[in-house]
């Protein structure tokens, strides 16, 4: 109906004014910086030699490569282990038991915190020098801060995985808290009825039915902690170095030339998170056709 | 002398008369009352690095107070994250096509690089520096001043303050006698001390790292006076491959083992108040006292430094091109220069991070040579014997030199 | 069905918990210390001077309620920055919601060519990096002229906002039943009282956890504010930064549990409608 055509487009134009413009209007203006394009210096040219350098030149190749590496590895270890952390306490949390509402507000205390204070309160606490660290002085068991392992500020990134399951816990907890009510017991009772085992509930009732709500938020934990920057540069090593440390400290460099490979990699970043991204709908599409 | 000759003469007297009352105190300004009913009324917005509360702090009651009730100027301190963010908002706004008094930052706290960028691409209002009543105590001819990262200041910043790299040590863990006092006794020390040093890494954001490593290029070799001067790409070849292998050598007795470094100050004091290591960096004529009473440091924190090639500098202010109140920000640098106000900087009760901006042998009132005084003697014991930090005075050289050594010593030293 | 639990599970929760709250603790201890160097396990000197130099609490001496007042009204940096953060963030959750709730309703009860598109355009902002765009919008805010300015800092806001607003509120309408209002508008009720009465209560679980999104996102903006306020609008986060860059981990503890406080606080006053049995997250699924 023509009506009802008019009410989507009226509907749909302000957030998409907002976004269109703003969002995808100074990406524009990176991509072009990302080619060379900076008039402040009078530099016209167009050119792919930022993304040559950044991925390629002897000086950036060995760093970049090995952050793509630990990228990768750092965001999928944390998006799978966070929902894993999540599901499990979401699981175990909408049972009865003593303190369960003091547990459910801990485990969603994290979502309001904001990533750099997650990053210094794993410093706190976690780095050779922290409160752990003190406390098994303090018992005996160590006598310097040399002898508590390394957990933060790491070559394997384990201090940022440990920094996002932390925060990202708690996002997967409220979601799957909230289907898990929504859903009721009915499923699970029926299965435990017909004789299937908690794990089988487990693996055949439960999981399908909370896999798409855990999908979606996936891909949003997965994109934002593979782009994200006060994280890993508090908590990561100089090499290798998590790539959006590696955009930032070219932003950092008062030549003004290297605004353009910090504008490259940033373009970089924002591709390899899309092609995840479609490569995610193209699963989630084959899957519904699959079902 | 005949008539002709009398009206020559009265001409070439009355020229030179008009050139010296016309000459400009600053671009668009002609004399100093000018820039003072200017700039009354009026706000100066001062961006400096915000990281330190005592800083801040010392700006706002040391300046705001005087700017207010001399000049009825309100100064408004934006603290940033670091320089660079100034210099890239400047950089924007030119992009954007901002001029004339339409920009929204007066004055930058800043130098080296961040300076020759905004400077090199004519992005900074000036000369201005020269006409400043109080750049009488400047010691403009002292290339340590007019020359910052080796490169023309040219009147386009104008002194605030100055550090000298030194180090720290806690006195309950170690004594003064046993620090090393030079980078061969230093490499000794290491291999003693097996996991109790690291330095800095230099990089952005860690500029101290890389004076920490160009100091090792003018000992070995021999001295820091044929470093002076333009860039030398021979000379830097020579000795680069030596400091490059003196760096590796120590890897394995460093903490960490050298698997990584401290990006910046902050994290370096936290390695040392904690105890993972025994030394920390220091730029401040105080030595220790600014961390310790900031209490980032242990109380028993102090300072040392080695008897040669202890980099000092300056640092300044700058104007952009396009400040919305210039006149007000002529004030301001003024008045950090202050005989006065600069000793309020050096005594440590103010809290105040760094060193003299004047020269404190050109300042003859009797009010500001008493306040000199008095702070020269109340340096507090966490710093070091002034008189070795000054014998160990040498200044920085080529801004090149920055950028090759961060980039040489991440290849050669961080990724081997 | 068994209620009964694993010990070990229940074990394991409680040691989850404790691990999750470990760094409360260690910011709670160090805002109050001085000088808590290792190995001290307790602060052996406890003391407000984080919260003086902050200048939150009055110096020794002038601890009385017109010392605070004093203190508070001379407008230091931190109470401009709470000022600021506090009206920011609730200024773009009401416009977010507003703006996001025909989009909404038209994307969860509608189908139409594009819509997979659209939506993939609506979440893009959470998926690349701020630094892809923001640098390229101050330019464009600086030319138009909205660099530095209150409204201008609120509008960039919306940008990283309006995903999480949107899909939220999708997810709502995509369980929502619209045959209610029909029934209320065969029954004779005009729209708006259709909207007051039958729309509003349904949806308002859902706009809660939405509001709550955004003012979090908003809360939390570092870059964006940084940017695009030129220096001129100061907020926590910026606050929050340039205290964590000067290393001294009793002010930095001191300033994040300003900032954490509050969120918290909204946080546990809206738990009931997110643990609850609510369709805003299970909309997720959807999608």
């Amino acid at each position: 109906m023509g009506g009802d055509r008019l009410k989507i487009v009226l509907s749909l134009t302000p957030p998409l004014l907002i976004i269109g413009t703003l969002f995808f209007g100074g990406i524009l203006y990176g991509f072009l910086q990302s080619l060379g394009y900076q008039p402040a210096i009078q530099k016209y040219d167009i050119n792919f030699d930022a993304y040559y350098n950044v991925m390629f030149s002897e000086r950036y190749a060995k760093l970049f490569w090995s952050g793509l590496a630990l990228n990768l590895w750092v965001s999928f270890v944390s998006t799978f282990l966070a929902a894993a952390f999540a599901l499990f306490g979401a699981l175990t949390i909408r049972k009865t038991f003593f303190a369960k509402k003091f547990c459910n507000f801990i485990f969603s205390l994290n979502l309001p915190m904001p990533h750099l204070v997650v990053a210094v309160g794993m410093i706190f606490v976690f780095s050779q020098s922290g409160l752990l660290a003190r406390f098994f002085t303090q018992i005996g068991f160590i006598a310097s801060p040399s002898e508590f392992p390394i957990l933060v500020k790491d070559k394997y990134g384990f201090g940022i995985i440990l920094a996002y399951i932390w925060k990202e816990a708690a996002f997967f907890f409220i979601i799957l808290m909230s289907v898990l009510q929504s859903l009721g017991e009915n499923f699970e009772e029926l299965a435990q009825s017909l004789g299937a085992n908690k794990w089988q509930r487990f693996r055949y009732v439960i999981l399908p039915l909370v896999m798409p709500n855990l999908f979606s938020a996936s891909i949003i934990v997965f994109a934002f902690s593979f782009g994200a920057y006060e994280v890993p540069a508090i908590l990561g090593v100089n090499y290798p170095q998590m790539l959006p440390v590696m955009a930032f400290e070219f932003f950092l460099n008062p030549d003004l030339n290297a605004r353009s490979e910090g504008m490259a990699l940033s373009m970089i970043i924002a591709m390899i998170v899309m092609i995840l991204v479609v490569i995610y709908f193209w699963l989630t599409q084959a899957k519904i056709r699959k079902d | 002398m005949s008539n002709k000759f009398k009206i020559l003469t009265l001409a070439i007297i009355s020229l030179f008369f008009a050139k010296l009352v016309s000459a400009e105190v600053a671009p668009g300004f002609n004399s100093w009352d000018d820039v003072k009913a200017a700039a009354s009324g009026d706000k100066v917005n001062v961006y400096m690095w915000g990281g330190s509360d005592a800083i801040n702090g010392f700006v706002d009651d040391f300046y705001g107070a005087p700017l207010k009730a001399d000049y009825n100027v309100t100064l408004n301190r934006v603290g940033i994250a670091g320089t660079v963010d100034a210099v890239n908002q400047v950089l924007s706004e030119k992009e954007a096509g901002i001029t004339g008094d339409n920009g929204s930052i007066d004055l930058i706290w800043i130098n080296g690089e961040n300076f020759w960028t905004l400077k090199q691409a004519d992005l900074l209002y000036g000369p201005f520096a020269a006409g400043l009543p109080n750049s009488k105590f400047v010691a403009w001819d002292n290339p340590a001043v007019n020359l910052d990262f080796g490169r023309a200041v040219d009147g386009m910043e104008s002194p605030w303050s100055s550090a000298q790299f030194h180090f720290m040590y806690d006195s309950a863990r170690n004594d003064y006698e046993d620090m090393p006092r030079n980078y061969g006794f230093l490499t000794k020390w290491i291999s003693d001390n097996p996991g109790r040093f690291t330095y800095i890494r230099p990089g952005k954001g860690g500029f101290v790292g890389t004076r920490f490593v160009k100091q090792i290029f003018f000992e070995l070799s021999g001295g820091q006076e044929q470093w002076v001067g333009p860039y030398n790409e021979e000379l830097y070849n020579k000795w680069a491959p030596k400091v490059w292998a003196l760096l590796n050598s120590w890897e394995a007795d460093l903490h960490r083992s050298g698997e990584t470094y401290p990006t910046n100050n902050a994290e370096m004091h936290a390695l040392f108040a904690n105890g993972e290591v025994d030394m920390s960096f220091t730029q401040s004529p105080r030595g220790a006292g600014p961390t310790n009473s900031a209490g980032t440091t242990p109380p028993t924190a102090r300072a040392f430094a080695f008897y040669n090639n202890m980099i000092g500098d300056f640092n300044y202010w700058a104007i952009p091109y396009n400040a919305p109140n210039k006149a007000a920000a002529l004030l301001y640098a003024n008045v950090v220069l202050e005989p006065t106000l600069q000793a309020a900087q050096v005594q440590p009760a103010n809290g105040f991070c760094c060193g003299w901006g004047i020269s404190t042998a050109k300042v003859t009132s009797a009010d500001g040579v008493a306040a000199i005084q008095d702070a020269q003697n109340n340096l507090g014991d966490a710093a070091e014997d002034q008189g070795i930090l000054a014998r160990a005075l040498v200044s920085d050289i080529a801004a090149e030199y920055q950028d090759k050594i961060e980039a040489d010593w991440q290849a050669n030293v961080l990724l081997k | 069905m068994e209620n009964t639990l694993k010990k070990t599970n229940i074990y394991a929760v409680y040691l989850g918990a404790l691990i999750l709250i470990l760094p409360l603790i260690a910011f709670f201890i160090n805002a109050f210390s001085f000088r808590w160097f290792y190995p001290q396990l307790i602060p052996k000197e406890l003391s407000l001077q984080a919260w003086v130099r902050l200048k939150l609490i009055p110096k020794e001496g002038f601890r009385s309620l017109d010392g605070f007042l004093d203190l508070w009204l001379s407008n230091p940096t931190i109470i401009k920055a709470l000022v600021n953060s506090v009206t920011i963030g609730v200024i773009v959750t009401i416009v977010s919601i507003i703006i996001a709730l025909p989009a909404a309703r038209v994307l969860g009860l509608l189908n139409f060519r594009f819509k997979k598109l659209i939506i993939f355009i609506m979440v893009s902002p959470t998926i690349l990096p701020p630094i892809a765009f923001v640098l390229g919008l101050n330019i464009n805010f600086i030319s138009w002229g909205f660099s530095g300015s209150f409204w201008g800092v609120c509008l960039v806001h919306l940008v990283p906002i309006m995903p999480y607003v949107v899909l939220t509120m999708t997810g709502i309408f995509a369980n929502y039943n619209p045959d209610f209002e029909h029934q209320a508008r065969t029954l004779g009720a005009n729209k708006f009282r259709t909207f007051y009465l039958i729309t509003l209560p349904a949806i308002a679980p859902g706009m809660v956890v939405a509001a709550l999104f955004a003012f979090l996102v908003s809360w939390s903006q570092y870059l964006l504010t940084f940017l695009i306020g030129a220096g001129k609008i100061m907020t926590l986060p910026l606050l929050v930064f340039s205290t964590a860059s000067s290393g001294n981990p009793a002010l930095t503890a001191a300033i994040s549990i300003v900032f954490i406080f509050p969120a918290i606080v909204i946080l546990y006053f809206t738990s009931k409608f997110v643990s609850g049995d609510s369709s805003a997250t299970s909309g997720f699924g959807k999608i």
